[in-house]
């Protein structure tokens, strides 16, 4: 097995990578940029390089800096989490040249799912059933109408080098189509310099449903089932689960053979997930994503796998081992996305210092989180801080115990998405299994809880007073305003402030 | 001492004394027997109430906060007494159009405009003491004074006309 290797990320995936890494007696090496040098990730490696910059294209996005790193310590392979460099194949060559070891599938496969009108393309060649719906991207909306007529509408739009729900536009109806083709390309254009779209039927009642493949470099393949992701905010994955309420044995078979059919049409080695839009028992292929997705645990929690083990093993040239017979879902998982977002807001992003931290705890409950007290929550990354993963011998007992988890979950400073997700876990059809990928939308989130109103009405009041008559006594110390407006002055400053001036803005008592 | 607390929206009227060194809290007009205790400086309270137990979370300023109770989230706003009345006749301006009443009991301290003057929405017109507060009063909208009610160091009642203020032409 390798000595040491490179984990060119940050945040909790550097930290999950980390950790299995010490597990297996790997000696993992961080990389870190300038805002990162306290962060957990950075401390909790065997070594830590300094990318230097704060933009994540002056660090975690600059190739020559993180193979230098990788190979001024000594590190035999580079594992790089997901996002950033992950799905570059470039990088992947490079780090091949440079004769070091890419943790992910070959860069011809990466080239091969890349972007979503070469992946259907390459799909329809290997049989796998997609949406119906054009193999070329168009550039115009002239042509998008004529399209249209041929596919049929709904019709969605996407940008054809796109993700993350920008350039997406459903259009119901001709006369909604040139407006919309104009403003969904316009953003496609500045957000990936590609303005060309790609088109398809829009699907109802979709729900988005993914399975997740090994392939080792023996020719070897297995797919450990399902996971659902439909609980989505603008295309945002908010709650995922394994496995699904609407895949049967037989449906799971099905997907797990055309799913590595998608992943051997392409070469693949090492972990990927294949994307499948469910729609009244229909489903069709949407992509696949060539690395470790986010919502990876809850995969781990039904089989009893640790992915990034097999990741590892897989390409250090070890053989998987085992059988697809041997593979088999055990109970239930859920796993929670906490994102720095007020919910009551439309998802706003919410930036701050991280002030108060409560980790849940219990039997089957698990936080995959790079976070700590005193933490800058800026704009400047990723907004997740963390994900809560448990499991459950059923569904409803793992709802039960998300519910109970969530609960326990307190991070103060920030606004996070949590409360939103104990309102969608609370709901009935939620229960039953009875959902879409448009069920966020149909929940009121604009109301906070009711409930303890007396009781917070009177701690408010207390509180009030308290800090009222602390400010009348002068005693510096109470005064927690002071604090919030020093943090609030640092990690609104960027690049990273200096103490000194942080410590200027603090109002005086 | 008497704070008005939204919460959620909802207003409760909670007041807090303070005897013999500890807080008693009456809320809506009933005692709640409530032990509050800090368990740091930075927003966690543990609650005893009615046979019950909360860990509360706070954040925020003394005059808008978010409480957090086993993850559900409770916006609050709170006004002390002065603050209110402040507040109420700001709010008064904003609904009255026209004419501009006095939402409380006071005494104009100053008047900042004369009859015939155009002004603008915001612009302060006079200066009313409440409760030994000062409090602007600004005009609702744009307009032109029509006609002042009240002069200096006069004391008005509560809805007591201030300013008529006409849509300027």
């Amino acid at each position: 097995m390798f000595r040491r290797i490179l984990v060119a990320n940050r945040g909790e995936i550097a930290l999950r990578v980390i950790r299995t890494c010490r597990e297996m007696g790997i000696e993992p090496v961080a990389v870190f940029s300038d805002v990162d040098r306290k962060a957990l990730h950075t401390r909790m490696a065997y070594n830590a390089v300094s990318l230097g910059g704060a933009l994540p294209r002056e660090s975690y996005l600059d190739m020559d800096k993180v193979i230098a790193a990788a190979k001024s310590t000594g590190c035999e392979a580079i594992h790089p989490g997901y996002g950033f460099l992950s799905e570059n194949a470039e990088f992947a060559e490079r780090v091949t040249k440079e004769g070091l070891v890419w943790i992910g599938p070959p860069p011809a496969a990466i080239r091969g799912m890349g972007d979503k009108i070469t992946s259907r393309r390459n799909m329809k060649r290997a049989n796998v059933p997609v949406v119906p719906g054009l193999t070329d991207p168009v550039a115009d909306a002239d042509a998008a109408l004529a399209a249209a007529e041929k596919i049929g509408y709904p019709i969605m739009l996407k940008a054809a080098a796109g993700g993350g729900g920008k350039g997406m536009r459903i259009v119901r109806s001709k006369n909604d189509m040139a407006s919309a083709f104009r403003t969904a390309s316009g953003e496609a254009l500045s957000s990936f310099r590609d303005g060309s779209m790609y088109m398809e039927r829009y699907l109802d009642e979709p729900r988005h449903i993914e399975i997740q493949v090994l392939f080792d470099k023996h020719g070897n393949g297995v797919h450990f089932g399902e996971r659902e992701c439909s609980i989505q905010r603008r295309h945002q994955k908010l709650i995922e689960e394994a496995p699904s309420v609407v895949i049967t044995p037989e449906l799971r078979k099905k997907m797990g053979e055309i799913a590595l059919a998608a992943g051997r049409a392409v070469g693949y080695e090492n972990a990927g997930t294949v994307e499948f839009l469910y729609s009244k028992g229909d489903v069709f292929f949407l992509e696949m994503n060539t690395r470790l997705q986010v919502e990876h645990p809850v995969t781990e929690m039904v089989y009893g796998v640790d992915l990034v083990r097999e990741q590892l093993r897989i390409a250090y040239g070890e053989k998987l081992g085992y059988e697809q017979s041997s593979i088999q879902p055990r109970g239930w998982a859920f796993e929670v996305r906490i994102n720095a977002e007020d919910p009551f807001n439309n998802f706003v992003p919410s930036i701050g210092t991280i002030s108060n931290l409560r980790a849940p705890g219990g039997a089957w409950v698990r936080l995959d989180a790079a976070l700590y007290r005193g933490m800058e929550v800026s704009l400047n990354y990723d907004p997740m801080l963390a994900k809560l993963i448990v499991w459950g011998p059923d569904r409803m007992s793992a709802i039960a115990r998300m519910r109970r988890a969530l609960q326990e979950l307190n991070v103060g400073g920030v606004r996070t998405g949590a409360p939103a997700a104990l309102r969608v876990l609370e709901d009935e059809r939620f229960q039953r299994g009875e959902f879409d990928t448009h069920f966020l939308s149909t929940l009121d989130l604009s109301k906070p809880s009711e409930g303890e109103d007396l009781i917070v009405a009177a701690a408010a009041a207390i509180h009030r007073h308290l800090l009222a008559r602390r400010k009348a006594l002068g005693t510096h110390a109470a005064s927690r305003n002071a604090w919030q407006a020093r943090s609030r002055a640092r990690h609104t400053q960027y690049p990273p402030h200096r103490p000194e001036v942080a410590h200027a803005k603090e109002p005086q008592p | 001492m008497k704070y008005y607390i939204s919460v959620n929206g909802k207003e409760h009227l909670v007041d807090v004394v303070e005897r013999l060194g500890e807080l008693k809290v009456v809320v809506d007009g009933s005692p709640l027997e409530l032990d509050y205790e800090e368990v740091d400086n930075l927003g966690q309270v543990a609650v005893l109430c009615d046979g019950k137990s909360f860990g509360l979370s706070i954040e925020g300023d003394e005059h808008k906060l978010s409480a957090t109770i086993a993850g559900h989230l409770y916006a609050v706003e709170i006004e002390d007494e002065r603050e209110r009345a402040a507040h109420a006749a700001e709010r008064a301006q904003a609904k009255g159009g026209g004419l501009v009443k006095a939402v409380m009991p006071g005494i104009v301290v100053k008047l900042l405009v004369k009859e015939g003057d155009t002004v603008t929405k915001d612009q302060p017109l006079l200066i009313l003491e409440a409760m030994k507060m000062q409090n602007e009063i600004t005009a609702p909208s744009d307009g032109v004074v029509k006609v002042l009610h009240v002069r200096e160091r006069e004391a008005v009642s509560g809805g007591a006309k201030l300013v008529l203020l006409t849509s300027p032409t």
